[in-house]
């Protein structure tokens, strides 16, 4: 057998192992195992490399001594140089702290709790704070209580594409946070399909009591923001200063054309959400299809103007 | 495993000679070979975030050296208490980081302690944010390109707000604090000497951007009065905050006033209300979006 582990991974968990059996010279194979999220089998291969680990000239009193006693538990010797973790790489410390912030800023944390202490504990080793702000957490608590009792919920919603506010009766199936908001994934009885909710555009929540369905959750949270087949295709054509919305929206196509304008597709899932976009726009986007398209827009600014020539 | 005790071991740097003198198993004997097997090893353990320096092997700045200084190598005590440990396993699992670089920090902080969590948010951590927050931790000058700019800032610290990461920090040519989105810098950061500044006593990250993009931005700052119809009136009080209100007026609808230092984030979020929403004041500003909107209509006909 060489002292080379097989892969950078047994590398990795070895450099961990070690520090951790020094400083818990009780612990056993089984314990090792769950705690490194490996098999019993692998922390033995682990376990029958490091004997043959050690500094020149490798002889006995230089290499690191392994003890596994009968009752599996394991104890070494003569590993003072690897006494100490290896340190965090800025990735490991970020991905530690932006969870735990994120976690913390949830309503329901404790925020003088152990994760609190542990992140201030990592922020003084690691440096740097890490700030994250879920948003806005109204009516979050009740959300996921009513998806933990598996109740039915009757809910205020303002629907921001289509602009219209409409009191929906839903089953909750699954509330979580992605891109910068909460999320209600939900069976709607009144589109009598499955609908995603933006939680901070409900205005109002009531549990009804009434038990709700369960259905399976996709986990993939990705997989709900993908545009609906029957969406409308709306095809404009940008000029240099609106080139932002092929970064920021799901466009479907593009071409390039002259004067560094580019023509974009982008689906629609509401006039509402198609006005908005132009409106903000102005003059740097033009309609190309379809027609109706534009005939919206122009509805929709004359309505504003009306707003000041009152 | 070797190689790796054998640098932390030493107290000079050695030369490749050296390390393959003592190390066990050897490496290969014809030199090429060598260089390239060792070179090899010295990524995959850099890879892993194993700081391995180089020096030269005598004052006259003669060979390259390697060794791993025992002070960048070892983790300092983080004395963590196993319900600390477990609070943070909830948290790695609870918030998917797009990466398994929680998990890896955790195994080096001694493995899982407790359950874990189902996921209930997603927090992505691509990009060159790991560089800004390198920077950040070094307490480094962070130099990058931002719209065509060039750019250097001391980094307090890094932020996400509304899904959106920013390094914020005092702009060196502005003289000014100010936030970036990480996702807009092009090309890769770079990063000054460590230790290069100190970070202010009364930090708070948060407040170098606003929670309303609106409310953040380099134009001349003004306030602006909004009346907002009844059918919206809800939101924007839940958006804007119950201290904003200047007007109830007896069919629902309200006053709202905010301070504008970014007119076409305004503009955008007083469109974004479409018919329920009218600037009351400044004068100029409601003139500015009478004649945005006259040009999308003569646009359009």
């Amino acid at each position: 057998m060489s002292p080379r582990p097989q892969s950078a991974t047994q590398l990795q968990r070895m450099l961990a192992l070690v520090p951790w059996i020094l400083a818990n010279p009780e612990t056993t194979i089984d314990e090792l195992a769950k705690r490194f999220e490996v098999s019993s089998r692998e922390i033995e291969k682990d376990l029958a490399v490091l004997p043959l680990c050690g500094l020149p000239p490798y002889t006995a009193d230089r290499l690191i001594d392994v003890l596994v006693s009968e009752d599996g538990s394991v104890s070494i010797r003569l590993a003072e140089y690897f006494e100490r973790p290896l340190r965090l790489t800025p990735g490991e410390g970020l991905a530690l702290l932006a969870a735990g912030r994120a976690l913390l800023a949830v309503p329901g944390s404790d925020p003088s709790g152990p994760l609190a202490n542990a992140l201030v504990k990592l922020e003084e080793v690691v440096g740097g704070p890490v700030a994250v702000d879920v948003g806005n957490t109204d009516h979050l608590s009740e959300l996921q209580s009513a998806v933990a009792k598996s109740e039915q919920v009757e809910m205020v919603y303002h629907s921001f594409a289509r602009d219209e506010i409409s009191t929906r009766r839903v089953d909750p199936q699954q509330v979580f946070h992605a891109l910068g908001f909460w999320y209600l994934a939900a069976f709607c009885h009144q589109a009598d399909d499955d609908r995603l909710f933006r939680i901070d555009r409900v205005q109002s929540v009531r549990l009804t009591g009434e038990q709700s369905k369960k259905r399976p959750v996709d986990d993939d949270f990705e997989s709900i923001f993908h545009p609906k087949v029957n969406d409308e295709r709306v095809r404009f054509l940008l000029n240099s200063e609106a080139l932002w919305v092929i970064e920021d929206l799901p466009i479907e196509d593009s071409i390039e054309r002259d004067n560094g304008k580019v023509e974009v597709v982008i689906a629609v899932s509401g006039t509402a959400f198609l006005d908005r976009l132009l409106l903000r726009l102005g003059p740097a986007v033009e309609v190309i299809d379809p027609p109706s398209a534009r005939d919206d827009l122009v509805k929709a600014t004359q309505r504003i103007l009306d707003l000041y020539s009152s | 495993m070797n190689l790796t005790a054998t640098l932390l071991d030493t107290r000079r740097p050695l030369s490749l000679d050296q390390i393959a003198d003592r190390l066990e198993p050897g490496y290969p004997d014809d030199l090429a070979a060598r260089r390239r097997s060792f070179e090899r090893d010295k990524e995959t353990l850099r890879d892993m975030g194993i700081p391995i320096s180089v020096e030269s092997t005598d004052s006259l700045g003669g060979e390259s050296g390697y060794r791993i200084r025992p002070s960048d190598y070892y983790l300092p005590d983080l004395d963590l208490t196993i319900q600390e440990r477990a609070a943070l396993h909830i948290a790695v699992t609870a918030i998917r980081v797009g990466s398994d670089a929680g998990r890896a920090g955790l195994t080096k902080l001694g493995g899982i302690e407790g359950p874990g969590s189902t996921p209930i948010a997603r927090l992505d951590l691509s990009g060159e944010l790991a560089g800004c927050f390198d920077a950040v931790a070094k307490r480094a000058p962070l130099f990058f390109s931002y719209r065509g700019d060039k750019r250097q800032i001391n980094p307090y610290g890094v932020l996400n707000r509304l899904g959106n990461w920013y390094v914020v920090g005092h702009d060196l040519d502005k003289g000014l604090p100010r936030a970036f989105r990480v996702d807009r810098i092009e090309g890769s950061v770079s990063i000054g000497k460590a230790k290069s500044f100190d970070r202010p006593d009364d930090l708070d990250v948060g407040s170098f951007v606003k929670s309303d993009p609106i409310t953040y931005g380099e134009d001349d700052p003004f306030d602006a009065l909004v009346l907002v119809d009844k059918n919206r009136a809800v939101g924007v009080v839940a958006q804007l905050g119950e201290e904003c209100v200047v007007e109830r007026k007896e069919d629902g609808a309200v006053v709202v006033t905010m301070r504008v230092v970014n007119k076409e984030a305004f503009r955008t979020w007083v469109l974004s209300l479409l018919e329920h929403a009218k600037v009351l004041s400044p004068d100029e500003c409601v003139a500015e979006m009478v004649a945005w909107l006259k040009e999308i209509l003569a646009r359009s006909k």
